[in-house]
């Protein structure tokens, strides 16, 4: 991940609420930014004057553009090859799967029902692809006489 | 007294820290607001090894051509405080002793803190401030440290309860290995395979990973994959009764100290043996029931002259028996056809054996030239002889060519009543009545005739076809099968069958037969 914004596209107000209270408990440096809709995934990457996110978390079934599209849609633009593109879906089905890895979805990811396995799975995925960052690393210079924040 | 509510503030915060990460924010600062000290680091030391994980400061900063100097003064194990000379850059901007003092916790990261003091610091309080601080953080390190571990016993309950309810929702066997490892990752590991042996050889049946594109280029290198079978500290067994049915493995990318326990590992994977082992018990089970079935029914229908003929046979959901449906149709010499259809009640061996000298019986009399009637009878006197408790329903219809159509005959023990589907008009039954076999000592047969022109459709059937269920609970007889045969009114025979045995969702068998006349009769 080139940043620490995520970009959650959710339809369902509680798992909007569960993924925010997750995210913000494992990892309260990442910013989240929501969209309802996946329909309004490329305008808000395309737009001008906006931080790019460096993840999008993705419901797969969502009325109108479901994560799916949206993977199919970013993908298509060969701009964005870097933006992570995680489906979270609590959907068994192998062959939506399938699809997903074929339109270039980097995670499938299961979305659990209790809440402590919810936050785990969020934040191993978030590990993981925040370790795998290429070519990019953490260098924190702080002035001198202050502390680091990070290290 | 200034130190000491400081102190007392450190203990506060200590027992509220949600994350390591927040700890030198913590400890650090108020060591640097000792008179005389230009400089506090801290070094987070790996559990395993000399490596340092992070490096954090108040003052001087860290930099990382200060990091070999820092790592040189650090105590190279836990103990009281050290005073130590400084040397080198520390002494450059005034320092002149270094007050160190180390901390292990087990199984987690120790550390260590560096309090750089110039001349005017009073070594011997920054000493004691230190061993303080250096207590505080020690119990915040274990108490992170259990905390950890209670949400990490958590998230595996969690796991545990999650994944046995998800396998136990399924029965069929690609499903099963398909929900294991999808469970698992990224919760416990970052990647997970099942390997089932078949013949003796280990074959991938389920793989996830959450990366999607590591596991395809994984997946795509056989060499890499069978190396992965092999028997590894993360390849478990997957045994089931006894026997080891497969191999379970998991693929980590996180620090040592997130891997979960091997036993609770072991758990997981005994509980996706059995899950697997079921669900390949199950299956095989149900192909053998279905194998059987085969047997019991006629490898082909005959061709008579005139008529169309298709039957199908559904095994009902989640049914492990063999069950008591049959049909069959002789042809006679003199072109009469002579259709029977049948349900033995119950299910099971003794049901299967039934069914198989019921059909028999009534084929062989049948084409013999038995009338309808007289077979019946006879297969009913054969029950009684026996002394089964068991009954059948049965019917035959009887068809002889007529002019241009066919005069159908039709005898009933119980059975339900056939459709006849007549070219431009609704589909109707036709009559039922009797009494099943078995049951009285003189049969008690309903009787009926009907007449078929060019087109015209007999369709018999079996119990479970009229008597399935949708999902609101209502019989597919009492609306769905009229609109199924309205809509199947022009289909080819074979897909009037086929389509109508789908059409029903099925908890019990159905057995189907259908006949129709060909529109240039005597082809």
């Amino acid at each position: 991940m080139e940043t620490d914004l995520v970009l959650v596209v959710e339809d369902s107000d509680e798992d909007i609420e569960a993924i925010a209270r997750a995210i913000g408990r494992s990892h309260p440096d990442v910013r989240l930014e929501f969209l309802r809709s996946g329909s309004g995934v490329l305008p808000r990457l395309t737009a001008g004057g906006h931080e790019p996110p460096g993840l999008v978390l993705l419901d797969l079934n969502m009325p109108g553009e479901g994560g799916l599209d949206v993977v199919r849609q970013v993908r298509a633009r060969g701009e964005y090859d870097g933006l992570r593109l995680v489906v979270f879906t609590s959907s068994e089905n192998q062959a939506e799967a399938e699809a997903c890895y074929a339109a270039g979805a980097d995670s499938y990811i299961y979305k659990p029902i209790n809440f402590a396995l919810f936050q785990s799975v969020l934040a191993q995925t978030l590990d993981y692809w925040r370790s795998r960052e290429p070519n990019v690393t953490q260098i924190v210079v702080p002035p001198p006489g202050e502390s680091s924040a990070q290290a | 007294m200034e130190w000491a509510a400081a102190l007392h503030r450190l203990w506060g915060a200590a027992v509220t820290i949600g994350s390591r990460e927040q700890l030198a924010e913590l400890v650090l600062p108020p060591l640097q607001e000792l008179p005389g000290v230009r400089a506090v680091w801290g070094l987070r030391h790996a559990p395993r090894g000399d490596g340092v994980l992070a490096y954090r400061w108040k003052g001087l900063p860290l930099t990382s051509d200060l990091q070999e100097l820092a790592e040189r003064l650090a105590p190279g194990q836990a103990g009281p405080v050290q005073v130590i000379d400084a040397t080198g850059e520390l002494r450059e901007c005034g320092a002149t002793r270094v007050v160190a003092a180390r901390f292990e916790q087990p199984g987690e990261a120790g550390g260590t803190i560096l309090v750089a003091v110039d001349d005017t610091a009073d070594v011997t309080f920054v000493g004691q401030c230190l061993a303080q601080v250096v207590e505080v953080t020690h119990e915040a390190v274990r108490r992170l440290s259990e905390v950890r571990g209670d949400q990490e016993q958590q998230v595996r309950d969690a796991l545990l309860a999650e994944a046995s309810l998800q396998m136990d929702a399924v029965l069929d066997t690609e499903q099963t290995m398909y929900r294991v490892p999808r469970m698992a990752v990224p919760a416990i590991a970052e990647g997970c395979l099942v390997f089932v042996y078949e013949d003796g050889k280990p074959v991938l049946r389920g793989a996830v990973h959450v990366d999607m594109r590591r596991l395809g280029a994984l997946l795509r290198d056989p060499d890499a994959v069978r190396q992965l079978a092999e028997p590894a500290e993360y390849a478990l067994e997957l045994r089931a009764r006894g026997r080891v049915i497969g191999r379970l493995v998991f693929l980590f990318d996180r620090p040592a100290e997130r891997i979960p326990p091997l036993s609770f590992l072991r758990d997981l994977a005994a509980r996706a043996a059995l899950a697997i082992d079921n669900s390949t018990q199950y299956e095989q089970r149900r192909q053998e029931v279905m194998r059987m079935q085969q047997h019991l029914l006629p490898t082909r229908l005959p061709r008579p002259a005139g008529l169309e003929l298709a039957a199908s046979y559904t095994v009902g959901d989640r049914v492990l028996e063999v069950g008591g449906d049959f049909y069959d149709v002789v042809v006679r010499d003199d072109g009469t056809v002579a259709a029977l259809i049948g349900d033995v009640c119950g299910r099971g061996v003794d049901a299967a054996a039934l069914t198989g000298m019921a059909r028999h019986t009534l084929a062989a009399l049948l084409q013999e030239g038995s009338s309808p009637r007289r077979a019946l009878t006879r297969l009913n006197s054969r029950l009684r002889l026996n002394g089964s408790w068991r009954f059948i329903t049965a019917a035959v219809a009887l068809l002889t060519p007529h002019d241009n159509g066919w005069a159908v005959e039709w005898t009933s023990a119980g059975h339900p009543a056939p459709v006849i589907m007549r070219g431009g008009s609704d589909a109707a039954r036709g009559a039922g009545g009797g009494v099943p076999l078995g049951i009285l000592d003189l049969p008690q047969l309903g009787s009926s005739t009907l007449r078929m022109e060019q087109g015209d459709t007999l369709v018999m059937f079996t119990d479970g076809l009229t008597e399935s269920r949708d999902g609101d609970g209502l019989m597919f007889e009492q609306d769905g099968l009229a609109r199924a045969l309205d809509r199947l009114r022009d289909a080819p025979v074979q897909t009037l069958v086929d389509d109508l045995s789908s059409s029903a969702a099925a908890s019990d068998d159905i057995a189907l037969l259908a006949m129709r006349v060909k529109e240039s009769s005597g082809d």
